[in-house]
């Protein structure tokens, strides 16, 4: 069951911290401010779609360190940056790792409500798609080891009979094999079985 | 004389003759031999035959040989002594002349009575003498006389043969050492002769090498090594001449030594030389002088030459070594240019460094303020979203509001605390020249504010000033902060010079004053307020610089204040007070 979408603020300054929260709050989102990249990391992310507001200069790990040491923890969520002074390199950089935005505090308030809302959709997006590809997983998981390498067989574009030479087994055996994987995998066909795989190959899949 | 028994006497004259027979017969053991064996001997002889106590034999000195002294006891002595003892005593008792002598002395030897019989050897007892000494009454008999004088002449013939083998052999031995050394002398004539001889040869073989050395030395040498005659025509070339000039030295041999400079060169070399030929005057240095030489291509070229001068049959030989410098004026051109790069780089250094101070400074206080200020305006701005939507609780306002108000009181502090922190910079003040603090700074700005911007620095600094008591540092930077804005304020001015005055001298009350004035823009009606905090006229400055110089300058009992500058610009100036003394 997903949850209300969640804002996460890091800033050491309690009155950045706390007007943040009293801002976002007025659009109806759900804030949890902390004092440090730590004290973020020890909490357990809950399971809605969520982004995280961070000022750039930070006690301890910085903002953009903090930044990589999450895609390092391979740990994905949307960041919009804040800074009391931020100049152009430090932007890039933390565009080009990934962020959503950088806005240089003071900041207008529809630049951060707009940049949380894409990131929030951003995010929300993501878990879709990890989604699906972990329902494909699971059914993967529930072949045979036989009837995955024959999976793994067709999508490479063999036909059955050089599948069945290569295995050392009769074409029919194949066959049986590849229409029974097709129906575990709720396939509606051999093209979107092909789909199917292709997904579990990507970022977050196992396959192949 | 008693009567004996005429048996016993036959046997005693048969002894007396055994002993004859002896003493006789004693020469044959020592035949040859040295005089100490034959004493040896004969005092043996003696002392066993005539059953003697003590027998003494003195030898003279004679040519060659040390005087002798020995003496014999029986078996059982009844005296210890030395013979050169015994010899003193002797010749107490018998007087130093052999010839007065008495033939028989009684006489007391330790607590004994002793007859002594002296005999002389050799004709006047030249050879020395012998004494025989025995405790018996009736010493000498005459048969002991007998065989003593007997013994005695042996001994002296056998003393005279032995003096006589020496002295021969001693002769000999002269012989053989004159002939030796008259042989040494021979060899060693011979030998210096052979010496000379070798020596000849081997000064001749040393010319030869010497020349074979120098004819190398000419071929292999890294330097073209050219000589030229009089005329100044070139005699001979090495084979360097050919890598440095293009030219092989048989193609310029016999060609006039100025086809090797470039034409401006020819003419200076010409009357240099002429002159030289007819006064005997240089009109340059003949140890490495550097001109420009040309190559066969026409390439002019650096060189460094060193002349030689030798005259021969009464003509003059002139050799020069030419070495091509080329390399070596590039890597000092190099040097040159990196030692320029260096003060760019450095210049380079201060500037970054000034800017990174005032970025630094700039980020912290742009940090410090926008954090109290974000949180004015989300807590405004939620206020302002929550009343459009009829939505604002009073409670909720009122806590905004409290933030609102606590936010921007920790903005003036931070503001406050910012001013405090400018101000209280420790200085370390100490005497200075004011005139070498300018110039410290025009220097670093020299390499490339100055340059890069197109600005004429035109500086009129005061001798003799009196030193001010200040902060080097903190005085450079105010001059830097000054000199900058002014190159900074010229940037925009195109149709006009760029001109940067840095003035030092004594104002009406005493002071100590510097004037940075510019021919830039100017600043109209901002007059009042350049030295305000954060007022800029620049797109990236901060506007704090001018505030920061003023603090300064007040932090040291001077004003610092601006002034338009006529026609164009502006001038800034500051005054600090004289400590009374002159810089050294």
């Amino acid at each position: 069951m997903t949850g209300a979408p969640i804002v996460f603020v890091v800033d050491d300054d309690p009155s950045v911290r706390s007007s943040l929260k009293f801002l976002l709050s007025t659009v109806g989102l759900q804030v949890e401010s902390f004092d440090s990249a730590d004290a973020f990391l020890h909490k357990k992310r809950p399971d809605a779609p969520s982004c995280l507001v961070l000022d750039v200069r930070l006690p301890g790990l910085s903002g953009l360190d903090f930044q990589r040491e999450l895609a390092a923890r391979n740990t994905p969520i949307p960041i919009i940056f804040l800074t009391g002074h931020g100049d152009i390199p430090m932007s890039v950089r933390a565009m080009k790792a990934g962020a959503v935005e950088f806005l240089t505090k003071p900041f207008r308030d529809q630049d951060l409500l707009d940049a949380v809302r894409i990131a929030l959709e951003r995010d929300r997006a993501r878990r879709e798609q990890d989604k699906d590809v972990m329902i494909l997983q699971r059914r993967f998981d529930s072949l045979t080891s036989r009837e995955q390498e024959v999976i793994s067989m067709v999508v490479s574009g063999m036909l059955n009979k050089q599948i069945a030479d290569q295995l050392g087994t009769a074409e029919s055996t194949v066959k049986v094999q590849r229409s029974r994987a097709i129906e575990k995998m709720h396939a509606e066909s051999l093209v979107d079985l092909i789909r199917m795989i292709e997904k579990l190959k990507g970022p977050s899949g196992k396959a192949g | 004389m008693q009567p004996r028994d005429p048996a016993e006497e036959i046997k005693r004259l048969q002894r007396c003759l055994n002993d004859l027979m002896s003493v006789l017969a004693v020469p044959a053991m020592w035949s040859g031999g040295e005089p100490s064996r034959i004493v040896h001997t004969l005092l043996d002889a003696l002392l066993r035959l005539l059953q003697l106590d003590l027998v003494y034999v003195r030898l003279n000195e004679t040519g060659g040989q040390a005087p002798m002294e020995m003496v014999r006891f029986p078996q059982s002595p009844k005296y210890i002594a030395q013979p050169h003892e015994i010899g003193v005593v002797l010749t107490h008792w018998l007087g130093p002349d052999p010839q007065q002598w008495p033939p028989l002395m009684r006489n007391q030897l330790g607590d004994r009575d002793i007859s002594i019989v002296p005999l002389g050897l050799g004709l006047q007892g030249e050879i020395g003498v012998i004494v025989a000494g025995s405790e018996r009454a009736d010493f000498p008999q005459q048969t002991e006389r007998l065989i003593l004088s007997v013994a005695a002449n042996q001994a002296s013939i056998g003393l005279q043969e032995a003096r006589l083998r020496s002295e021969q052999k001693r002769g000999a031995s002269e012989l053989d050492r004159r002939v030796a050394q008259r042989t040494t002398e021979l060899a060693a004539a011979n030998e210096a002769l052979r010496k000379e001889i070798a020596d000849r040869k081997h000064a001749e073989e040393d010319l030869r090498i010497s020349e074979e050395k120098h004819r190398v030395i000419v071929e292999a040498a890294n330097d073209a090594v050219v000589s030229m005659d009089e005329e100044g025509a070139i005699l001979l070339a090495n084979p360097a001449t050919r890598r440095i000039f293009g030219y092989d030295p048989v193609e310029i041999v016999g060609k006039p030594m100025t086809m090797l400079m470039p034409e401006m060169m020819q003419k200076l070399h010409e009357n240099g030389f002429r002159r030289y030929l007819a006064t005997g005057k240089r009109h340059l240095n003949w140890q490495g002088v550097e001109v420009t030489a040309q190559r066969k291509d026409g390439q002019e070229f650096p060189v460094e030459v060193s002349f030689g001068e030798l005259t021969s049959d009464g003509h003059k030989l002139f050799t020069g070594f030419i070495r091509d410098i080329s390399e070596r004026k590039q890597a000092e051109d190099r040097l040159r240019a990196s030692e320029r790069n260096l003060q760019t780089t450095q210049a380079e250094l201060a500037r970054v460094s000034r800017l990174t101070t005032m970025g630094e400074l700039a980020a912290s206080i742009a940090h410090e303020v926008n954090q109290p200020l974000t949180g004015v305006i989300n807590n405004g701005s939620a206020c302002l979203r929550l009343l459009a939507n009829n939505n604002l609780e009073p409670d909720v306002l009122r806590r905004a509001l409290e933030g609102i108000i606590a936010d921007g009181t920790r903005a003036s502090t931070v503001l406050a605390r910012i001013r405090a922190f400018i101000k209280k910079e420790p200085a370390e003040k100490s005497e200075l020249d004011i005139n070498e603090v300018i110039q410290e700074v025009l220097v670093v700005l020299a390499g490339r504010e100055l340059y890069e911007n197109q600005v004429l620095p035109n500086h009129q600094l005061k001798t003799d000033l009196p030193s001010v008591l200040a902060d080097r540092v903190q005085l450079q930077q105010v001059l830097l902060n000054l000199i900058m804005n002014g190159i900074e304020a010229m940037a925009a001015v195109s149709d006009r010079p760029r001109l940067l005055g840095v003035q030092s001298r004594i104002d009406e009350s005493g002071d100590v004053l510097v004037a940075v004035s510019d021919s830039g823009t100017g600043f109209g009606l901002e007059l009042d307020r350049v030295f305000n905090p954060f007022f800029t006229t620049k797109a990236n400055g901060m506007g704090m610089g001018l505030s920061i110089s003023r603090s300064l300058v007040e932090s040291h009992g001077g004003r610092l204040w601006a002034a338009p500058n006529s026609p164009h610009g502006a001038v800034f100036s500051f005054t600090l007070p004289a400590t009374g003394g002159s810089p050294e």
